[in-house]
């Protein structure tokens, strides 16, 4: 039946779009997806604490879903639940919430689209620590602080790595009892992954520190554990980080090269990955992901979520909030991106990572425009690209595209301000000027609770104690 | 104490590290506070440094009298300490306990009070201190008891004061000695004084007695022993100065000029001479000025005479001064109260015009003329045979030392002075307020100057500002000095600097001859 509507689908792309690179197939080892468009890693907090997943996020993915893209990256999901990176988001840490799981992927291959869950563990970068976490120092490959907001963590014992590269297999094989296409394993950004690849951040002195093999091996180990887990056929993609520029805040390293990057993605493809998603930065965000604006009155009013989680944040939401310091956040953010454009901020780095592997390589970084995108995939610098804030704007971009135009009549800004509303509101579009009215702007956040869930009396049974 | 224990763990990262940094957040608290505190005291006492006011009178007469000419800053006493002086030295304040023991001249105010400052003595709050001290009226404005007519033809008997006049109550020497034996005294310390300051008016405020126990009085006192160690050395080598009088230029060198006493020669130590009056200054410019007519300059003679009276080059102010200066351009003196015979007048005025009026102008009905051919000029004393401790007193290294450090580089330097060798021919207006007569007031009158010196008083009483008509001058009767009291003052004319040679210009002229010049003279 899935496959009936992926053809249906495919029937409706117009003899112009046939041709097109952008609608062709592309195949990995154990997975083919319809186009070359990825819906990148996105959501908001529209989960139950607890960590199962509601009726929000189904509507939520299947709003890209119904709009034409060939795949779904989901959000982080969390394998253990101190790896939460935003309370409120769905894990994958519990056996009984693989049901939910397989009903969200019914729902978006409803839509003839495929999707991966990305497995993740944020390490230090935890947004909103939650009601589990608070408590306690993250786990990371440090026990340095957190650089940009002052989160505290704790360096992971051995059996701690060894229990969470367990997580990981169990997570990955999670997915693929849940009916789920693939996973991909969130080594980019600055989370546990890039806690431990990166030399401006790891400072251990054991086997998963100092030389880049030792760093690389946690990533590597979870690898090996997740073929272990679900075998060879399983398709399994990485997400790494191309450049660290670690150094947003200036005192910091700047952390891994990009030929050190290209060395990780030879050593995963070797390890058993069947693709590799290509972003950038040590941290998350970072100036140059998501690249675009950083409206200062949107994170003062949001950033107040954030104050309790880190030692630096309040000092950040100074910084954020008072126009007479805004300059010196505004000088450290935006002196990285001199020189560089928005749109395909990622491409020469997908370049060079896709010359070195034979892997289909992703990328990520601003793609909007269809010419652009065209000729990224036709120059050889990715197979595919991912996006989430275009998406977000115009989930029925790949029409767009398909119709022939460039770009939607009302295109994405990368104002970023569906970004620096995540920690507080419901995720969407934020960008003033595509609405006639904050109404308006409201209307489109609430469109993903309409379809509401079936509600019912629980038994006895169901009520504790 | 029982403290919650905190909910997350960056709270719990952030009281441990407050608890951690409490002594650093302590002391950097108190190393901002006290900068605050510091920096709030500095800008008080910032603005107490830049304080430099002193109070402004329209009315001419009365900034004459009570208007400052910059004198108080660096020579001036401390108001409050001016006001409870008579409190911590009664003895010296005689009956009335104020300054009047020592000449100086009050007046009431308009409710009928005694002003709280004497004339001749101005205000001004320096670095957020009232001080007190000198201006022109301490050493011209004098009084006299007569009975006068007024432009109105009515007619008052009494004492008045007389602006302009040379101050002929003033005991300059026995304020000064005062004034430096106190410093001398125990009782000008803080644990005396301050009580005495306090009786004498509002009571200090806690940072105002800190002031007045830590800076003002040991600053005072150090400067009252310094003028005292400079200036007794001096006074032991002079005879008494006696009311009117001053030596004008040897303290000057001594304390403005920082001299030692030993540089100055024997033959200039005795400069004692009395206060001249100032009327009528706008003919005088150009004219040789002072006793030795050492300086042609208004101007300059002004500004020396101020720092005679304790200007500095840093606390002088020039806008005082000129006002004071321009009003006594044609300051007239009271009119001669005497009314002699017109007959004998007009006798006595041939006489004086064909020998008196080429060196000192003349009188008539319509006022002074101030022209003559020596008129204002120097009369050299090998001529004149007047006693020469004053013009000695004034020499040439004194004169290039005035040169050489006073206003250097302004337009107000000093360059007009001269060392001369003679006295000026002075014009004689106001001449019945001059008394006694000479530089050194060595003749009592008119009458005993048109005798020959064997004639004129050896010993004669100073201080008294009742007239005397017959011989125009002040009520002058003969002393014997060595058992005369110190006061009235028995001046004494065979003291050094006292002599009452010279002017020997009209002795030969005959007994009717002589009245009838008197007759003209009283008419000055």
């Amino acid at each position: 039946m899935t496959e009936e509507i992926a053809s249906a689908a495919a029937e409706s792309v117009t003899p112009a779009a046939a041709k097109d690179v952008i609608f062709t197939p592309l195949k990995f080892n154990n997975l083919e997806v319809k186009n070359r468009i990825f819906r990148s890693s996105v959501s908001g907090r529209f989960d139950n604490e607890d960590g199962s997943l509601t009726q929000t996020r189904i509507n939520w993915e299947c709003k890209f879903a119904k709009g034409g893209i060939g795949a779904i990256i989901s959000s982080y999901v969390p394998v253990l639940m101190e790896g939460r990176i935003i309370a409120g988001y769905a894990t994958v840490h519990r056996d009984d919430f693989i049901p939910y799981w397989q009903k969200l992927g019914e729902a978006v291959h409803s839509f003839g689209c495929k999707f991966i869950m990305q497995l993740s563990h944020s390490g230090r970068q935890m947004d909103v620590p939650g009601v589990h976490n608070y408590a306690r120092p993250t786990l990371s490959s440090t026990s340095k602080k957190e650089s940009l907001h002052g989160f505290l963590c704790r360096a992971m014992t051995i059996a701690e790595i060894h229990y969470t590269i367990d997580a990981f297999a169990k997570g990955a094989w999670r997915a693929r009892e849940a009916g789920l296409d693939g996973v991909e394993l969130h080594a980019a950004n600055g989370y546990l992954f890039t806690q431990f690849l990166s030399s401006g951040i790891n400072d251990r002195t054991d086997d998963y520190g100092g030389s880049l093999t030792n760093r690389a091996r946690f990533l590597l180990d979870v690898i090996s554990a997740i073929r272990a887990e679900v075998g060879s056929k399983f398709h399994l993609q990485v997400k790494i980080s191309a450049v660290d520029h670690n150094n947003v805040v200036p005192w910091e390293k700047k952390g891994n090269t990009l030929s050190e990057s290209v060395q990780i993605a030879k050593w995963c493809e070797a390890a058993g990955a069947d693709a590799l998603h290509v972003s950038t930065g040590s941290l998350f965000p970072h100036p140059l992901n998501p690249p675009g604006g950083f409206s200062f009155e949107t994170i003062a009013a949001t950033y107040d979520a954030m104050i309790s989680s880190g030692t630096s944040t309040l000092r950040n939401y100074f910084l954020f909030r008072y126009p007479i310091l805004r300059p010196i956040f505004h000088w450290a953010w935006f002196r990285m991106k001199r020189g560089r454009p928005v749109e395909g901020v990622g491409e020469d780095d997908a370049r060079a990572i896709k010359a070195a592997v034979k892997i289909p390589v992703i990328s990520t970084g601003g793609w909007q425009t269809a010419s652009k995108i065209r000729d990224a995939i036709n120059s050889g610098a990715c197979d595919g690209v991912s996006i989430a804030r275009s998406l977000i704007a115009n989930p029925n971009l790949p029409k767009f595209w398909a119709a022939g135009d460039d770009l939607p009549p009302s295109p994405c800004t990368y104002c970023n301000r569906c970004l620096l509303n995540a920690p507080k509101n419901p995720m969407g579009c934020y960008e003033p000027l595509r609405f006639a009215n904050h109404a308006a702007m409201v209307e489109q956040l609430m469109t993903i609770y309409n379809t509401h869930p079936t509600l019912q009396v629980p038994t006895p049974q169901q009520v504790s104690p | 104490m029982i403290t919650e224990q905190p909910v997350t763990a960056v709270e719990d990262a952030l009281h441990r590290r407050w608890r951690l940094l409490t002594p650093v957040y302590i002391l950097l608290a108190i190393i901002s506070l006290t900068g605050i505190v510091g920096a709030v005291l500095g800008a008080i006492l910032l603005w107490q440094l830049v304080q430099n006011r002193t109070p402004y009178y329209a009315d001419i007469v009365d900034e004459f009298k009570y208007g400052s000419i910059g004198a108080e800053p660096y020579s001036g006493i401390p108001y409050r300490i001016w006001r409870a002086l008579p409190t911590l030295f009664p003895e010296h304040f005689g009956s009335l306990q104020d300054y009047s023991t020592f000449g100086f001249l009050y007046e009431n105010d308009a409710n009928g009070r005694q002003r709280d400052l004497p004339i001749g003595i101005s205000r001004r709050t320096y670095r957020n201190v009232d001080v007190v001290w000198f201006n022109c009226a301490t050493c011209h404005t004098g009084t006299v008891n007569a009975t006068m007519t007024d432009a109105g033809g009515q007619q008052s008997t009494g004492r008045r004061i007389i602006l302009g006049m040379p101050s002929n109550n003033l005991k300059l020497e026995r304020f000064i000695r005062f004034l430096l034996d106190a410093g001398a005294d125990e009782r000008l310390s803080a644990e005396k004084l301050i009580p005495a300051i306090n009786k004498t008016g509002p009571e200090l405020g806690l940072i105002e007695e800190f002031i007045y126990r830590w800076y003002i009085i040991p600053t005072l006192r150090d400067g009252l022993l310094k003028r005292r160690t400079r200036l007794f050395p001096l006074l032991r080598q002079q005879p008494p100065w006696g009311p009117g009088r001053v030596d004008t230029f040897n303290p000057y060198k001594l304390i403005q000029a920082d001299m030692p006493l030993a540089s100055l020669q024997k033959d200039e130590l005795i400069g004692i001479a009395d206060f001249p009056p100032i009327f009528n200054q706008g003919p005088r410019e150009n004219m040789h000025l002072h006793w030795d007519g050492n300086n042609t300059s208004l101007a300059e003679r002004n500004l020396s005479a101020a720092i005679g009276a304790g200007v500095t080059p840093d606390s002088v102010d020039f806008d005082g001064i000129n006002r004071v200066a321009d009003w006594l351009k044609t300051l007239r003196a009271p009119p001669s109260p005497y009314h002699p015979d017109p007959r004998a007048v007009a006798r006595g005025r041939d006489i004086f015009m064909s020998q008196c009026r080429a060196c000192h102008g003349f009188q008539d009905s319509q006022g002074y003329t101030f022209t003559g051919e020596a008129i204002g000029q120097i009369e050299p004393n090998s001529k004149l045979g007047a006693d020469p401790h004053r013009l000695g007193s004034y020499t040439e290294k004194f004169r290039e030392y005035q040169l050489a450090n006073f206003f250097v580089g302004t337009s107000h330097q000093f360059k007009y002075f001269v060392k001369t060798n003679g006295y000026a021919n002075l014009p004689l207006d106001g001449l019945w307020l001059r008394a006694p007569y000479l530089h050194n007031g060595s003749v009592p009158t008119l009458a005993d100057l048109l005798n020959p010196l064997e004639q004129r008083p050896v010993a004669f009483v100073r201080g008294s500002d009742t007239l005397d008509p017959d011989r125009g001058g002040f009520v002058a009767p003969p002393c014997v000095p060595p058992s005369a009291p110190a006061d009235p003052f028995c001046y004494d004319t065979s003291k050094p600097g006292n002599g009452n040679g010279g002017h020997l210009y009209g002795v030969n002229l005959t007994a009717g001859q002589k009245s009838d010049l008197l007759a003209y003279l009283l008419t000055f």
